[in-house]
Order: structure tokens, then C-alpha cells, then sequence
């Protein structure tokens, strides 16, 4: 291949990489509404393998996390404190690293990925990538029927 | 895998070398593909070797997380957050296996596998630096699932 032939080719990387790049951007973080599957929070907890207490009584925030993921622990912070300013709503982060089975059940392709359930425990969203918080707060806003003051 | 907590790293120095070796690795690929197939093997062997650097030693012990420490991070204001080593040092074993196998392959009279490899590895090295989206960190959760990774611990004595 000649010199300009390879460097176009290089240039297409780039821009190639350059594109990816904001596409991922775009969708990351980004709160997708499910469809509401789930029957009761008994059934969620025990499809996430955790107890029904650990549910909050308006929302839950299940956050899974590998022990290698890099913005898991600065999205952890991010929802604890959520959770500690929403009443009625929790926050439980699954560490995916033993947990094989549980990263296939749920269709987990990358980390932190979010899972918001409602009181009733159906899942109400999905959220790839560390939260949009005002995506989120939205959201939540809505499950817990709290009305915020516009600012 | 140890569990043990490593000491915390500005999460902006992985990112800095990451920049580098992209810039390098694009130079790889027009060497690759105009020809000069010697200078653009020996160029990705060393990058190879760095990543090997970066995976055994650790992320903070990388030369260009040096170069950052030394020349970059004094200029700036100290980050947000620090950040858990690990992840970019698993990126970084995810980078000498993609550019240790063009290297391989070059050496066994495949030249076109040198900028193939080299491309791959600027792809998840671009989407760090300027973007910092950590593929190889996001590979790891892939390999747990296709059981590539083992558990670190015995599932027995988890309730889950």
C-alpha cells in the first residue's frame, strides 16, 4: 500500500474511533424505561439473590459491579446518596465478579449497569453506564410521587 | 487476584498514557500498511513490551504514568477523585495480549496482522484517552460470563 493510501486508512480509524466514541457517549448513562416485567418484590429479590428487606418501600436501585470496573465505586457514591436523599428508596450494589450465572439472567454487558424496580417490585428502567443523576431523579421522582420545586 | 486494597491513582494518569500509546499505535498502523513492515514490528513490540510493563508492575509504575507524574500532574490541580488501580492494569494485560499476538503473528511471516493488531489496540486506547471509556476493563465482566475468569473465591460460602 502506498504512504497517502495508508495514512487515509489511518485517518478513517480515527474518525472511525472518533464516532464510536460518541456514540457510546450518547447512550451512556442514559435511563431506559422497561416494560415492567416482575411480578412482587419477593420474586425480584430472589431473582437478584438478595433478601426482600433489602428493597425500599418506593424504589430500589440495583447497581452490579465487577471487582475491575473503574466507575463502579464512583457510581456507588453517586446512588447511595440518592437513596439516602429519596425517602423510601434503596440502594444495593451485586458484585458480578463470583456471579456468573446472575450476569447472564440479567443480560449484563457492561458495568456499573443499574436496574431501577418500583415499590411493587417491577422493573421500571435500565441505566448502562454511570447514571445520568438527572435522568435518574426524574425517575425517581416519579415512582416515589414527589413533586420537585423547579429551580 | 488479591482483594487487598492497592494505593489509589489519579485516575487522569492512565488516561495520559493512553494518549501516547495511541498516537504510537496509529503511527503502527500507516507503518504497517505502507510497507515498512520491519520499523512498524519492532515499533508495536515495544509498545507490547510496555503494556507488559503496565500489566505486571501495575498501572503506577508504567513509564508514562511516570512521565505524567513527574511532568503533567505538578501543572494541574489535584483530581476529583482518585481511582482503584486495577482496572487500567487489567486493561492494560488486555492490551499485550491484542498487541503480543500481532507481534507473534508478525514474527511468523503474517506483516498484515501488525497493523490489524495495532488498530485493535488504538481503538480500546483511543476510547480511554479521549473519551475514557475503559474497554478492557468492560472486557473483564465478558470473560466472568464466558467463564474465562474463574471465581477468585469458593461460590460455596456465598448465600447468592
Amino acid at each position: 500500500m502506498h504512504w497517502s493510501a495508508a495514512l487515509l486508512v489511518a485517518l478513517a480509524l480515527l474518525g472511525a474511533a472518533t464516532a464510536l466514541g460518541f456514540v457510546l457517549r450518547a447512550r451512556s448513562g442514559r435511563v431506559v424505561v422497561s416494560r415492567g416485567g416482575g411480578a412482587d418484590a419477593s420474586t425480584a429479590a430472589a431473582a437478584l439473590g438478595v433478601e426482600p428487606a433489602a428493597f425500599g418501600e418506593r424504589a430500589t436501585l440495583v447497581q452490579f459491579s465487577t471487582a475491575l470496573c473503574s466507575r463502579c465505586p464512583g457510581t456507588a457514591r453517586q446512588l447511595g446518596a440518592l437513596a439516602a436523599g429519596t425517602e423510601g428508596v434503596r440502594h444495593l450494589e451485586i458484585d458480578l465478579t463470583d456471579e456468573p450465572a446472575l450476569a447472564a439472567r440479567f443480560a449484563v454487558l457492561q458495568t456499573p449497569t443499574t436496574l431501577v424496580y418500583d415499590g411493587a417490585g417491577r422493573q421500571r428502567a435500565r441505566i448502562g453506564g454511570p447514571p445520568r443523576t438527572e435522568e435518574l431523579a426524574e425517575l425517581l421522582d416519579s415512582l416515589t410521587r414527589r413533586t420537585r420545586v423547579q429551580s | 487476584m488479591s482483594r487487598a486494597e492497592p494505593t489509589a491513582i489519579d485516575p487522569r494518569g492512565p488516561r495520559f498514557s493512553a494518549a501516547i500509546t495511541a498516537a504510537l499505535l496509529l503511527v503502527d498502523v500507516v507503518l504497517g500498511l505502507a510497507g515498512a513492515e520491519l520499523a512498524a514490528w519492532l515499533l508495536l513490540a515495544a509498545l507490547a513490551l510496555l503494556f507488559a510493563w503496565g500489566a505486571f508492575a501495575g498501572v503506577a509504575r508504567h513509564p508514562f504514568g511516570l512521565l505524567y507524574r513527574r511532568l503533567v500532574r505538578p501543572r494541574l490541580a489535584p483530581p476529583a477523585e482518585l481511582e482503584d488501580p486495577r482496572p487500567p492494569t487489567f486493561a492494560q494485560g488486555v492490551g499485550l495480549l491484542v498487541a503480543g499476538t500481532g507481534v507473534v503473528l508478525g514474527a511468523l511471516g503474517l506483516p498484515l496482522a501488525v497493523p490489524i493488531a495495532a488498530a485493535a489496540a488504538f481503538l480500546a486506547a483511543f476510547l480511554n484517552a479521549a473519551f475514557g471509556f475503559c474497554l478492557g476493563c468492560q472486557l473483564y465482566l465478558l470473560l466472568i460470563r464466558a467463564r474465562v475468569i474463574r471465581p477468585a473465591r469458593p461460590l460455596a460460602g456465598s448465600l447468592r
